[in-house]
């Protein structure tokens, strides 16, 4: 694969990713510094998280700027217009996002009750339009009888001879 | 030959005639407007379908009833669930939940807050350790430099007393005569000989 750690590119390592914002989170900014032992986390965060965090987030603006301040932090910009800063000097990448985590992702029951209501609004026993369902016809499902109009049915099967069975009998 | 229309056309056309679920309109299907018509159909007179009056009257009273009752039914689905998205919005669940929400968020805020200061508190410490420890490099710096120039002072000195005494045994234009005369007196003899053991002889033939 290309780049380094190119782990962060694959589905699988996106989709373990732990930060889901809520709602009001619109905009969210890193400035870090490219040299120097206190920015560490901050890059590592970056080069580590970010992926999965916009992954996860896909409406959530996410900016980067470098050696612009001399110690590095992250602002987040909510919907009411409230500035949350997060000092990042000196801290861990783990450490950082455990914390951004804590004060700005959807916690585990929030998550779950969405979960739940997404099952159960979408019931996959519906037949329906394939907007709103898995399926629409049974003859779509492997092992059913096949559309008849892709192969004819047999001709037992069909009302008209069946009509016509009925007539001679009576 | 007949075609449903559908679209922003629609919405004036229906308030004209037709009450039935779909809208449909003539269409000229696959011949146009000057052609004769076909020789099969020359004679032919177009008639309606025939109608029973008992029937038609019977049949009028259930499809009334029966439309209505479905569209009775239909408002009160959408109504439900209008009545489900306002409930939703502004009840007083979501009152409830917001409050919460809003405290939740002033907490981990001020949590926030807090790790914040002690940050601040860390890296002044850090700020103020890095300062004492640059002043006092500075200082030890100058002690270095201050040990130098004291070295050098101290060798030059040597070199010169050096110098002084080696000065004594000069060759000047005064005593140059008696120095001649000295080494015309006493010749030195700086042959020596060595044998195969290493080992030197120095009191050997002046010649």
């Amino acid at each position: 694969m290309k780049g380094r750690y190119p782990i962060r590119r694959t589905l699988e390592y996106l989709q373990k990713g732990e930060i889901i914002f809520r709602n009001k989170v619109k905009i969210m900014t890193v400035n870090y510094n490219t040299h120097g032992e206190l920015s560490e986390g901050a890059r590592k965060f970056v080069f580590f998280n970010i992926p999965q965090i916009q992954y996860k987030n896909p409406w959530v603006q996410i900016m980067m700027f470098k050696n612009m301040t001399p110690s590095p932090f992250l602002k987040f910009y909510l919907d009411d217009g409230e500035q949350v800063l997060v000092d990042v000097e000196g801290k861990d990448y783990k450490r950082i996002s455990q914390h951004v985590k804590k004060i700005l992702g959807k916690t585990e029951e929030v998550l779950q009750a969405e979960a739940q209501a997404k099952m159960q609004a979408s019931n996959p026993a519906n037949f329906g339009p394939k907007k709103y369902c898995l399926r629409e016809c049974i003859c779509e499902v492997e092992g059913q009888v096949p559309c008849p109009s892709t192969t004819p049915l047999p001709k037992e099967m069909t009302g008209k001879y069946r009509a016509k069975m009925a007539e001679s009998q009576e | 030959m007949f075609r449903v229309i559908g679209g922003r056309s629609v919405q004036a056309v229906r308030l004209l005639a037709p009450r039935s679920a779909v809208l449909v309109e003539a269409v000229r299907g696959r011949k146009s407007r000057n052609d004769p018509v076909a020789k099969s159909k020359e004679g032919r007179i177009k008639v309606p379908p025939p109608v029973d009056p008992v029937e038609m009257v019977v049949l009028k009273e259930r499809y009334s009833e029966y439309e209505l009752i479905l569209r009775a039914l239909r408002l009160e689905f959408k109504e439900e669930v209008l009545r489900k998205k306002y409930e939703e919005e502004t009840g007083s669940q979501a009152e409830e939940r917001a409050r919460q929400e809003k405290e939740e968020h002033r907490a981990l805020m001020d949590w926030n807050d807090q790790e914040n200061l002690q940050m601040l508190k860390a890296r002044i410490l850090r700020i103020q350790k890095e300062e004492e420890e640059a002043e006092s490099k500075t200082v030890e710096a100058a002690i270095q430099r201050e040990e130098e120039l004291q070295e050098f002072i101290r060798q030059k000195e040597k070199e010169i007393l050096q110098l002084q005494e080696e000065a004594k045994n000069f060759i000047t234009l005064e005593n140059l005569d008696q120095r001649i005369e000295e080494a015309l007196d006493n010749p030195k003899n700086y042959n020596f000989a060595i044998d195969k053991e290493g080992s030197v002889v120095k009191r050997t033939v002046l010649q």
